[in-house]
């Protein structure tokens, strides 16, 4: 694209500034979250500057090793896996047909699913709780996968179908002449297509999961199920709160993803663009 | 379709009972069928049922502290709703939240995107920079900002504290900052989203509104004024009701920061509904609050469906 208003260097110069100013700013909470993490326990209230004074990594290390951090990943790694495989194993087959054929209700289908996607998880999860007692779901990790699909399916059935709908139909429709039934044109045409897309929507999921708080806050009970999304929120509750331990299991939980997000930056920002909402 | 027929003709000397089967399940109606069930299933088992429950509820008198009360069913839950100051003073914070957020995410989101666009140099970068708060999972957000509001060794008391007129506040816990203090927090995550729609909407402005708007010498102002701006209007109002919805859904960072505190000067709809359950116990007036916020977000839903057609129709290709 060629340059568009201000043709000078001067004005290219003043624009990069205050766009370095702004993303400074915006990008501070993010600094300051890696700061504290790397300073001794303790330091951080006699910090004058902002800037280290001493770096180290004993937060992480306690982290590890006195508190089940580990295990709380590792929850949260089975269920983020299992419930965006399980949403997206489900959901394709319905983006699928959603994208592809038309038929009564079809609109009436995708506005509910978006709508499910939109409304608060609050209303959800009190009667989403009810009923987990009444079938012993609480305070197990079927229940909490099963939990964290009812906020990943709609994801999964809407970015398939906006997925299914940028891939032509001529393919299947040449399978199909050649005498495949529609459902083998669409297990061995499309879908091996469809499969990078269907990845990036696993990720998504995935992330999604990742991410919740309320689910895992409400289902889960006992200490060694937490996901790590309460376990450290947990740092905060308690009496004495220690500003780098923190942190420091922030910043291991949110370095995963933006790590993946700045691996798969344009298809995931298409992914958004696609009409789904976190 | 005639090679098809073939086909079915063929299978049919083959197994006439069990082909008529297969076709069904493979091409017509039962192909949908196939292809549909399981996720409604599923649907309907994780967010039908819920659902279901909760209308159930909510005429029932499901309260852990009260166990003797329960089957008592009526529409005094509703009732109460009518009638109860908190319930209407958590619908009027959920707005100011979500006002407060659309309009700081808008602003940010636009100074950003119109400064991203105009440059030549590092824009992948600046792209990029810009969008990692959407990374970040809410509750890193909720524990970085709670580190940075703390009141005697908080970041922003110190770095606001050679300013003058200025005196240091627990941010969170004082009753006149705690919800714009939550709001800033949301924004800083949530402006990405409004971040990347302006980008897009910008993308699509057609070059030569603004070199007609050169030849005619319209200053920089009066661009922005009668071509970006119009230009974006469709995109802005997307972004405006999906941030909406997003500000409305927003609870680990309201739970985590103040959990509704203090006294209740940042209890939202989601917040007043999860204490209403997991605190008070009383499920039952927890999911009529839940039933109250599910039409709030529908009524949301139907606009942002109308913007969102309108908006494809206008800038096309933009989304």
């Amino acid at each position: 694209m060629a340059r568009p208003v201000g043709n000078s260097t001067g004005t290219e110069i003043l624009r990069v500034c205050a766009l370095v100013l702004l993303g400074m700013i915006v990008l501070f909470p993010v600094y300051w979250m890696a700061m504290i993490a790397l300073t001794p326990t303790g330091f951080s209230r006699s910090l004058s500057g902002i800037v280290p004074e001493q770096i180290t990594f004993e937060n992480f290390i306690i982290l590890f090793t006195e508190r089940p951090m580990l295990r709380w990943m590792g929850n949260s790694i089975f269920v983020a896996a299992a419930s965006s495989f399980l949403s997206l194993a489900f959901g394709a087959s319905c983006g699928y047909a959603l994208s592809r054929i038309k038929f009564r209700g079809s609109g009436l289908v995708l506005i509910l699913v978006l709508a499910t996607q939109m409304m608060p998880a609050t209303s959800i999860v009190v009667p989403l709780y009810i009923l987990f007692r009444d079938f012993g779901l609480l305070d197990t990790m079927q229940g909490m996968v099963l939990g964290h699909i009812s906020l990943v399916a709609p994801l999964a059935i809407w970015m398939s179908k906006g997925f299914f709908d940028s891939i032509p139909a001529d393919l299947e429709g040449a399978a199909r002449i050649d005498g495949c039934s529609r459902l083998s044109a669409y297990w061995h045409v499309t879908l091996p297509l469809a499969l990078p897309g269907l990845a990036a929507i696993f990720i998504y999921g995935f992330v999604t999961s990742w991410h919740d708080f309320l689910f895992a806050k409400t289902l889960i009970n006992s200490q060694s199920l937490w996901t790590a999304a309460t376990g450290i929120s947990s740092f905060r509750g308690e009496y004495f709160t220690l500003h780098e331990l923190q942190m420091a299991a922030a910043l291991v939980f949110a370095l995963p993803v933006i790590i993946v997000f700045l691996i798969m930056q344009r298809r995931i920002v298409s992914g958004a663009l696609a009409g789904s909402v976190r | 379709m005639q090679i098809s027929n073939n086909n079915k003709r063929e299978g049919g000397q083959r197994a006439v009972n069990g082909s008529r089967v297969t076709t069904f399940l493979t091409e017509g109606g039962g192909f949908l069928l196939i292809m549909l069930l399981p996720a409604l299933l599923v649907l309907g088992f994780v967010i039908g049922l819920p659902m279901l429950k909760a209308l159930i509820l909510s005429f029932d008198t499901i309260n852990f502290r009260r166990p003797a009360a329960a089957g008592t069913f009526g529409l005094h839950n509703y009732e109460k709703l009518i009638f109860d100051a908190q319930v209407w003073h958590a619908v009027w914070r959920s707005a100011l939240y979500m006002a407060g957020t659309v309009a700081g995410s808008i602003v940010l989101a636009l100074s950003a995107a119109l400064l991203t666009r105009r440059i030549v140099h590092f824009r992948a970068l600046a792209r990029l920079a810009f969008l990692i708060p959407w990374t970040v999972p809410a509750v890193v957000t909720a524990l970085v900002w709670g580190v940075m509001y703390e009141g005697n060794f908080g970041v922003i008391n110190r770095l606001l504290d050679p300013l003058p007129f200025f005196d240091r506040t627990d941010w969170l816990i004082d009753r006149d900052t705690a919800l714009p203090a939550l709001i800033l927090a949301q924004v800083w995550n949530e402006f990405p989203v409004a971040y990347i729609f302006f980008l897009a909407g910008l993308h699509s402005i057609p070059e030569e509104l603004y070199e007609a708007a050169r030849i005619d010498r319209a200053s920089a102002f009066n661009q922005f004024r009668y071509i970006t701006l119009p230009q974006l209007s469709s995109i802005t109002a997307v972004i405006v009701i999906l941030l909406m919805i997003m500000g409305f859904k927003s609870f680990p960072i309201i739970f985590i920061l103040t959990g509704g505190g203090p006294a209740g000067a940042t209890e939202t709809m989601t917040v007043l509904t999860y204490n209403t359950a997991f605190r008070k116990l009383d499920f039952s007036y927890a999911a009529t609050l839940g039933i109250l916020a599910v039409f709030i977000s529908l009524a949301m839903v139907l606009v942002y469906l109308r913007v969102m057609k309108r908006a494809e129709r206008g800038v096309d290709g933009a989304v």
